[in-house]
């Protein structure tokens, strides 16, 4: 029995088919852990119901941020878990990849989390959640009809979002 | 006029405005509600027209006005001036802004209970005209206020011919035909 012998790299996952986006699916967050905004290009397979699969997420994050700041050997003194910060301020991940796909995340001070998986060959898409923040202040926070703290549901943002994420290398 | 105020600023007094009395100080009496807002846009109007006719001479008659409106005042307000002006020669004006400043961002919930998208939803539609039909009432107060400080007593009233379901991507902009009717009375 052979765990480690034959080919040592992976199949690579199948590359973004032409109709779809390059980009798998997007969370975003508020501050108190409700999903606001569920989209999904590209899913093949679902394991956990809608409700679980946020939680997880947003579990996952909260647990991620704090490891990776708590571990940080560069820091001498001991920074507040939990203060808001700029993004790329303080110590925060800002990614993860695996074999078959690479999430990437942003917190803003306000709290909202962004979170963007998209295939593993994606470069630094630390500019790109940064626009995609800006497409939420814009069509979102600015919309008067949108009560802050519910699912969005804002036609403007999602085709915005659409176009955008299509253009994402 | 060398001040200058932060446009998200005004975009947001002008939306807790409108919530503030449709939700809280009328609630359940959209009509009140409506002529409050126009009378604080009257009075805003009012003011603004006093501003931006600082040092100009009178105007001579009742189209130069219009034009004033449609050119430097809808500039200092929205940045662009009207996309279209018409008249029936008999005192009735048609005020045309194909992408409406103060209403760009606004866009309506496209759940699916509503129907299919890619058809005309009245009930959609209906919902989503009377939510924006409640942030007119302000822009009409402004301009109200503005003709009648230049000797022009009139009624406003705003159409929107085309919600803002766009589904256009050039340009990821958004397009609200709208017009004004202004009738001299």
């Amino acid at each position: 029995m052979q765990f480690f012998g034959g080919s040592e790299i992976s199949p690579s996952p199948p590359a973004p088919t032409a109709s779809g986006n390059n980009a798998h699916m997007m969370y975003v967050f508020n501050r108190n852990g409700v999903c606001l905004l569920y989209r999904e290009w590209n899913r093949p397979l679902h394991t956990l119901n809608a409700q679980q699969d946020h939680k997880l997420m947003f579990g996952l994050l909260f647990s991620l941020k704090s490891l990776t700041a708590k571990m940080d050997p560069t820091n001498a003194e001991r920074g507040n878990l939990g203060v808001p910060q700029l993004p790329g301020q303080g110590c925060s991940f800002h990614s993860f990849r695996t074999n078959t796909y690479k999430l990437s995340f942003m917190e803003s001070p306000s709290g909202i989390k962004i979170i963007l998986v998209t295939h593993p060959r994606t470069g630094d898409l630390r500019e790109s959640l940064k626009y995609i923040y800006n497409l939420y202040v814009d069509y979102v926070a600015k919309n008067p009809l949108y009560t802050p703290g519910t699912p969005i549901r804002c036609e403007l943002f999602n085709t915005n979002l659409d176009q955008y994420v299509r253009s994402i290398a | 006029m060398g001040r200058e105020v932060s446009e998200s600023c005004v975009d947001s007094l002008l939306t807790e405005m409108v919530s503030s009395y449709c939700d809280r100080f009328y609630a359940n009496k959209p009509d009140l509600a409506a002529r409050r807002i126009e009378a604080i846009g009257f009075q805003v109007g009012l003011q603004l027209s006093e501003r931006y006719t600082m040092e100009r001479p009178r105007f001579s008659d009742h189209l130069e006005a219009i034009k004033f409106i449609c050119k430097d005042f809808w500039s200092e307000l929205f940045k662009k001036q009207i996309d279209n002006l018409k008249t029936n020669h008999r005192g009735t004006f048609v005020l045309q802004d194909n992408r409406f400043r103060w209403l760009a961002r606004m866009s309506i919930d496209p759940s699916p209970e509503n129907g299919d998208l890619s058809q005309d939803n009245p009930l959609a539609e209906n919902k989503a005209a009377q939510a924006t039909s409640m942030h007119l009432y302000f822009p009409c107060g402004i301009i109200r206020g503005a003709l009648s400080n230049l000797g022009i007593p009139c009624a406003v009233t705003a159409d929107i011919s085309n919600l803002p379901a766009y589904w256009g991507y050039g340009g990821g902009g958004l397009v609200v035909p709208w017009q004004r009717r202004k009738k001299k009375g």
